[in-house]
């Protein structure tokens, strides 16, 4: 891995065409500023990972387990206390 | 002009060639490039979005509106940027459904929604805290008691 050390306002250029800036630092956070084309997609890691986990998760349960073919039935009721029907 | 793809799942598969939706980034570690939507649960409210150069490669997707009344997406500015969609209002949107063994249990995905216009689709994030990476898709309020039981089940 490239380790970099910039200060607030400095860049980093990867490619021609995505430039990262350190917009500021604050205690343990640190502000990002990403330049990038368009078609580039960026996203945080965690949101990245998960849904990248869930897609996975999605197309492999779809294997497994049939679609139902209605709204299941709903389980055995357990009516509430003190509640009549309408 | 129709497209003819294999499928696992679903063997030949025939489509309108104006049917087949690009995504230019792909689905988030999935990839694919071209996919389109088949009809094969009818009445269900389930859809696959199959890839058409992947036979292996489908995921049972939903409208949201359908199973959630109160859905709602917002794209962050990059994702506006990104697909050149300003308003998701615009757009076809689905969600991608987790199977399960049993229905009760199956999620689907609110904070990654799919976005489709113009014949290209692009999985976009949900900026709005309350959109769920795994919203269960059937809930035991009123509406399926009309459906068939599941008989065998004992209380």
């Amino acid at each position: 891995m490239l380790i970099l050390t910039r200060r607030p306002g400095e860049r980093v250029v990867i490619g021609d065409e995505v430039l990262v800036t350190v917009m500021g630092v604050s205690g343990h956070t640190v502000r990002l500023g990403i330049e990038a084309p368009s078609g580039v997609s960026i996203y945080r890691e965690e949101i990245w990972l998960a849904v990248k986990e869930e897609n996975r998760a999605a197309a492999a349960a779809a294997e497994a387990n049939p679609l139902p073919a209605a709204p299941p039935a709903r389980r055995p009721p357990a009516p509430p206390e003190g509640s009549a029907p309408a | 002009m129709s497209l003819t793809f294999e499928s696992v799942r679903f063997g030949k598969v025939e489509i309108p060639a104006e049917d087949v939706i690009e995504f230019p980034n792909g689905l988030i570690g999935l990839g694919g490039r071209r996919y389109a939507l088949i009809d094969r649960n009818p009445g269900t409210g389930f859809l696959w979005l199959h890839e058409v150069d992947d036979p292996a490669l489908a995921l049972p997707v939903v409208g949201p509106e359908q199973f959630f009344s109160d859905f709602a997406l917002v794209m962050a500015e990059e994702d506006r940027e990104r697909t050149g969609i300003e308003d998701a209002a615009i757009a076809r949107v689905y969600v991608t459904v987790r199977a399960t063994p049993d229905p009760m249990d199956i999620t689907a995905n609110l904070r990654a929604p799919l976005v489709i216009h113009e014949g290209r689709g692009y999985q976009v994030i949900n900026t709005l805290a309350e959109a769920a990476l795994q919203a269960p898709l059937f809930t035991l309020s009123a509406g399926s008691a009309a459906q068939p039981a599941r008989s065998g089940d004992a209380a």
